[in-house]
């Protein structure tokens, strides 16, 4: 039986998979060397246009690399970074946020404030000056979106554990002389992961469109490393003369984003604890 | 606004309003659209202040001059000074005796003297009301004002080149500054073919015509300079007619210009040489054979060819063409990634040679695609490159640049007029630390060109000095590229190579 709702999940997991394989076996897919410069054969139009060449699928770019492989190559950067960022923040988050709620009082005091100091500053503001700061590279900007992404998990694990720790559950386990770790890995955070999961995947869309606006600022990976962002930003001055440099990975960006919606629609769906209970 | 105000009454009035706020600017930009009375011109570079010496930039530099002027001017063309308020020269030992001209007035009435002069470098030699052209004075040692029109700088040694020191030097009136004392820049006083009218914080300037200006009066009434960094605003305004002149046009976009009814394009060789510089301290950079190897491995010419469409002047030699000093004899070192691959052997590096590349995106024209492509040509040569891009401000500051701490990078010097400027600036031992070089053979002929009146001799010089350069394979000379200019069809201007726009060479054709 496929719903409305159970499409969203299956449509956007299509896509999402169809990504990571396209970013795992890059190498096999990619046509082409995406660093490989070819100066004659710059600012070539796609393949089924009039001057378009058959070597080169989606054309070539201002130094005369191919689009379909670095397209194909900047799927790894978006969905590496992007499922770094979410592991990373919500693991940090996750903890962060149940030491706050289970324990109460000074603990909790510490982490909102922390977290409420992080939800002042402008999101994009931090990972700009964070980049700034520590220079360009993978891991610092995994670094910087992850600095700014954990406070929301956080904010909701801690809203989630306030509620479970009064549960008759977590207090039976007390009672049977469980100790606070044990009760908070083994009873609390799993109760939590349905909101996480959403939150991961509506996060992951953010991430991959942050990531491609540092990128397109200049302050993301290194120049060679072919990213959708930095892709869309060296092609923005040749909009009207070359407009392929901008569509392709303003797609890409588009798709990715849209199926990993989809998918954190379709999740969100199952667990809302309202279509739940009428289930 | 009436608040029993009924619904077919707001909508009325909204559509009135939204029909003028969507034809308004139909009817400004046609009576904009170059006028005999005024010009108005788009520019990637305005003053930041209202102080005429808080920079040191060649287009600002220009926006002052329509007020208040130099003592001389450099004429690109000529390749040499001439007069404007000073009316002759002379270099005598540590001594310039410069003669002003007579019957010169400011735009509140007073006459021109030499106390104008003192009064002025004493604006610009203070470094702590703002200014930034200080140093131009540091070797002076005194002025000297024995008459009304006579001024003497004394210098602590001979100095050939102070003639380029005082070119972009402007004079304020003494009287001016009696009067207004700390707000002497807001009512700006000079003896220039415009008056001030009006300056705003972000770059929008506004002069009117001097009708007694003494070097004759200027065609065009008004003129406006208005700060615009982003190149498609600029493209933007020409082609709609809210700017009648604009810098800068991207190369790529020369072409869909040219047909355009109402806009012109202007091209000329610019003033800004491209190259790629190395710092001696770093190994294994003081050795000639690497530093030839990546002479070999660097193809300016394809770079312009490619990137900029064709659109440049890839540097013959250590300087442009069209720079005093220059040396026809010179030729660059041809692209030949085989023979890199040797030199690199012979220096000990036969598996190739990694090496770090910096270089700021954003301050050049197309620098990320510049730096791309010499990283790929030099990996066909046997190096490997780190391509590290930085922040201008950490790139120039004593981190970087100017702190001798990056091995290799690529950078432009604007404004090169005279060979000296670089040569003196990049490559004399002690100058800067822009790249450590040092070499007493060649310390010795910059130290001789600097203080040789006769610019043939001083030339020959130069050449001397170049030579030097281009042998020791000290640094990878590039290119110059164009500057282009968006012109409104209908107004005549004088093409100039230094950047500056003048408004008083401009006319509007009938």
């Amino acid at each position: 039986m496929i719903s409305i709702r159970h499409l969203k999940l299956w449509v956007g997991g299509a896509i999402l998979a169809l990504l990571v394989v396209c970013g795992v076996a890059a190498p096999l897919i990619a046509p082409r060397d995406p660093q490989a410069q070819t100066l004659e054969d710059r600012l070539r139009p796609p393949r089924w246009t009039d001057n378009g060449m058959p070597a080169y699928f989606l054309g070539t770019d201002n130094l005369g690399r191919d689009m379909l492989s670095r397209i194909v190559y900047g799927s790894r950067i978006s969905l590496m970074v992007g499922a770094a960022t979410v592991i990373f923040a919500g693991i940090v988050g996750c903890t962060l946020g149940a030491i706050a709620g289970y324990f109460g009082s000074t603990a909790d005091e510490i982490v909102s404030k922390i977290s409420e100091i992080f939800l002042a500053f402008p999101f994009l503001l931090i990972a700009i000056a964070i980049m700034a700061f520590l220079g360009q590279g993978v891991g610092n900007l995994i670094m910087a979106l992850m600095l700014s992404r954990w406070v929301q998990y956080c904010r909701v694990v801690r809203g989630e554990v306030l509620s479970l720790k009064e549960r008759d559950f977590i207090t039976a386990a007390k009672a049977l002389g469980a100790r606070d770790a044990y009760v908070i890995f083994r009873h609390v955070i799993p109760n939590t992961v349905a909101s996480v999961t959403v939150i991961a995947t509506f996060g992951m869309a953010i991430v991959i469109i942050t990531e491609a606006s540092l990128s397109f600022l200049g302050l993301g990976v290194p120049v060679h490393i072919p990213t959708w962002g930095s892709m869309l930003a060296e092609g923005r001055s040749y909009i009207n003369r070359a407009p392929w440099l901008t569509i392709f990975p303003g797609l890409a960006i588009f798709i990715t984003v849209f199926g990993i919606n989809l998918l954190g629609d379709g999740l969100r769906d199952i667990f809302d604890p309202k279509l739940r209970r009428q289930r | 606004m009436n608040s029993n105000m009924n619904r077919r009454e707001f909508l009325k009035k909204s559509a009135t309003v939204a029909a003028g706020t969507a034809l308004g600017p139909c009817f400004l930009r046609q009576a904009q659209a170059a006028s005999r009375d005024r010009v108005t011109i788009f520019h990637s570079s305005v003053a930041d202040s209202i102080n005429p010496y808080n920079h040191s930039s060649s287009p600002i530099y220009g926006n002052w001059q329509h007020v208040i002027e130099p003592l001389v001017d450099f004429d690109g063309g000529r390749k040499d000074y001439i007069p404007v308020l000073a009316e002759s020269w002379q270099f005598q030992g540590n001594k310039w005796v410069l003669k002003l001209r007579k019957g010169v007035k400011f735009h509140n009435g007073a006459t021109f003297t030499s106390k104008d002069v003192v009064f002025s470098v004493e604006k610009m030699r203070d470094e702590k009301g703002g200014s930034l052209q200080a140093s131009n004075f540091t070797d002076v040692s005194e002025i000297q004002t024995p008459d009304e029109y006579t001024v003497v700088f004394v210098t602590k040694q001979p100095n050939a080149v102070f003639l380029d020191r005082l070119n972009n030097r402007f004079m304020l009136s003494k009287e001016a500054g009696d009067k207004f004392g700390d707000k002497i820049y807001e009512n700006l006083i000079g003896t220039g073919p415009y008056k001030f009218v009006s300056y705003q914080r972000g770059g929008n300037l506004v002069f009117t015509r001097n009708d007694n200006y003494w070097g004759g009066k200027a065609d065009i009434k008004e003129v406006i300079f208005k700060k615009v960094t982003e190149d498609a605003a600029r493209i933007a305004a020409l082609e709609s007619g809210q700017a009648d002149f604009i810098n800068n046009v991207p190369d790529h976009e020369v072409a869909r210009l040219k047909k355009h009814p109402r806009v012109r394009i202007d091209q000329l060789e610019g003033l800004r040489m491209f190259f790629l510089a190395i710092n001696f301290t770093f190994k294994p950079w003081d050795n000639k054979l690497v530093r030839q190897a990546a002479n070999y491995a660097v193809d300016a010419p394809a770079i312009v060819r490619n990137i900029f469409d064709g659109i440049g002047y890839p540097c013959n030699g250590p300087v442009g063409a069209n720079v005093l000093g220059a040396d026809p004899k010179l030729k660059r070192y041809p692209y030949n990634p085989q023979k890199s691959k040797e030199l690199l052997a012979q220096a000990g590096y036969p598996n190739g040679l990694d090496i770090q590349f910096y270089y700021s995106p954003g301050r050049y024209p197309k620098d990320r695609e510049v730096c791309q492509v010499v990283a790929a040509q030099m990996a066909k040569g046997g190096f490997r490159v780190e391509l590290i891009s930085q922040e201008w401000a950490l790139f120039w500051d004593r981190q970087g640049v100017n702190g001798g701490r990056l091995p290799f990078y690529y950078i432009g010097r604007g404004g090169l007029t005279d060979a000296d400027t670089l040569y003196d600036q990049y490559f004399r031992t002690g100058t800067t630390k822009r790249t450590n070089y040092s070499n007493p053979e060649y310390d010795k002929v910059i130290d001789e060109q600097q203080k040789t009146p006769d610019s043939k001799k001083r030339i020959q010089l130069l050449q001397q000095a170049g030579k030097i350069l281009m042998d020791e394979a000290v640094f990878i000379p590039l290119y110059n590229l164009a500057d282009i200019y968006g012109v409104a069809k209908n107004l005549e201007w004088k093409k100039r190579a230094d950047e500056k726009v003048k408004a008083w060479d401009m006319k509007i054709k009938a």
